[in-house]
């Protein structure tokens, strides 16, 4: 054989990866498991599952194990990986065309209106020019991966079927982070954070026993009220999101139940 | 409609419960246990040749329907790891049974050419195909008319797609096949004919020129 074989196909993948199975604090909210098949909405996870942190594959390096072990990825994994790297270039060239043509609205109408060459102030928040998009793929991936989970919610589905894009509202309604916008990775961690927490307000209601729920919202209560600055009601029932200083002026009634964030820890502990 | 499903996909070897169980996956994906799909449909692939060489299409409507249905990937996911599992047992499955073999390559290489992603062919699976047609291009097996028909099949079918993928391996293939047609001497008639088209056919731009069609296809009548 000659010199094709410089790829290997070394020993450790395992299609059966446990912490694809576990179950997890937010297992709850995911629609779908890491394993990618879907969930039953109200599932519980079994006892006897492992959580993520034991039983990790060989192929997971730590500063901890024994040094490098082989990286090669099992194939379901690699034609995901290309999958997402073909969306996301997809994706850019699709916002290119759409910023191009935002930079060149139909001309007809501008002139009629007799505005010399006016670029209302979508152009300068909104679209970006031409050069500022962001470009490197590592980011744009991760980026995705981000918005991926977070879509990957029973709490965006009930929000995109509940409120269509028209009637949205912005600063009321969460609206996806923008990935191809540059933005520092802090700031662009933060909206994230902040986008999935306003969508918790879908969360579907819980089935689960509410007195142990109770007994939890009221410590996390505790810790989180001096971080708001948006009213809450001291009713047990209703939740505040974490917000890093930036004042959310939502609705009370938008928020239909106890935060899932809260629930999960009992759940953990349950199990 | 119950035939032509049949006929399209070719499940007819299935015997009918899993045949059921097929057509369900294609209409309903969520309803069934894909895992336990993608694993009948890779067992079957092993045994039935003719499955073998058509069983991509069955594969990809089952992906699109995961797809739209679910917006998942449980199908291809578990497909493509159980197909790295025969594809890293091949040369025990090879010497157990060259008939297994030749279904694993063929099976291998139609998932190839039908599976894309986005539209353009899976890069994960270049190289193992490579490897694939590698093994058949080594002199042990050129000796076997069966595994060189599954050679040139598979070079019919992807060749110009493996090729865009990566010349060079392609070109070192073929540097392998022209020697072994030259210099091997246990090759059978057949083989040597099969081998000559292909290097024709690849010459010709992965395609047979009118003459060199009148010549491998043809009857000849005196």
């Amino acid at each position: 054989m000659s010199a094709h074989q410089k790829y290997k196909y070394e020993n450790d993948y395992k299609p059966d990866e446990n912490r694809n199975k576990g179950a997890s604090r937010w297992s709850h909210c995911r629609k779908r498991g890491a394993d990618g098949s879907l969930r039953k909405s109200h599932s519980v996870e079994e006892p006897g599952k492992c959580s993520q942190s034991s039983r990790r594959p060989e192929s997971f390096t730590t500063p901890e194990s024994e040094g490098p072990v082989s990286r090669v990825k099992n194939w379901g994994d690699e034609v995901e990986a290309e999958e997402m790297r073909s969306n996301v270039r997809r994706d850019m060239h699709r916002y290119r065309r759409r910023i191009l043509e935002a930079d060149f609205p139909q001309r007809e109408r501008k002139i009629s209106s007799g505005s010399s060459d006016s670029r209302d102030s979508r152009d300068s928040k909104e679209s970006p020019a031409k050069g500022d998009i962001e470009t490197d793929e590592t980011t744009l991936i991760r980026r995705q991966k981000q918005i991926n989970y977070g879509k990957n919610t029973l709490a965006y589905d009930r929000y995109i079927k509940e409120v269509p894009k028209h009637v949205r509202q912005p600063g009321v309604h969460p609206k996806t982070p923008n990935k191809f916008k540059k933005y520092s990775r802090r700031s662009w961690d933060q909206q994230i954070k902040l986008w999935r927490v306003k969508l918790h307000a879908w969360d579907p209601p819980a089935e689960e026993g509410s007195d142990l729920q109770q007994i939890e919202e009221i410590d996390l209560g505790e810790i989180m009220d001096f971080e708001l600055d948006v009213e809450c009601s001291s009713n047990t029932e209703s939740h505040c999101p974490t917000s890093s200083g930036g004042s959310l002026s939502l609705a009370e009634d938008s928020f239909t139940g106890t935060p899932k964030k809260m629930m999960k820890i009992e759940d953990a502990e349950m199990s | 409609m119950e035939t032509s499903s049949k006929e399209e996909y070719k499940i007819q070897s299935f015997d009918l419960e899993t045949q059921q169980l097929l057509k369900t996956a294609l209409k309903d994906p969520g309803s069934v246990d894909l895992e336990k799909v993608s694993s009948l449909i890779v067992d079957q692939s092993l045994k039935d040749q003719i499955f073998s060489r058509e069983a991509g299409r069955i594969c990809y409507t089952i992906v699109q329907a995961e797809a739209k249905q679910t917006n998942g990937n449980v199908f291809r996911r578990n497909l493509l790891n159980r197909l790295q599992q025969e594809f890293k047992a091949r040369e025990e499955t090879r010497k157990r049974s060259t008939q297994e073999w030749v279904c694993l390559v063929s099976f291998i290489c139609n998932i190839f050419d039908y599976l894309k992603v986005n539209n353009m062919p899976m890069m994960a699976l270049v190289h193992p195909v490579y490897d694939c047609l590698f093994r058949l291009a080594q002199s042990d097996a050129l000796k076997n008319e069966e595994e060189v028909d599954c050679l040139v099949l598979q070079l019919h079918r992807i060749g110009d797609q493996l090729e865009k993928m990566n010349m060079q391996l392609m070109d070192e293939l073929f540097n392998l096949l022209r020697d072994g047609f030259l210099l091997q001497e246990d090759l059978s008639s057949m083989g040597r004919l099969l081998l000559l088209e292909i290097l024709e056919f690849r010459a010709g731009g992965w395609t047979l020129s009118e003459t060199a069609q009148k010549y491998y296809y043809s009857e000849v009548t005196d």
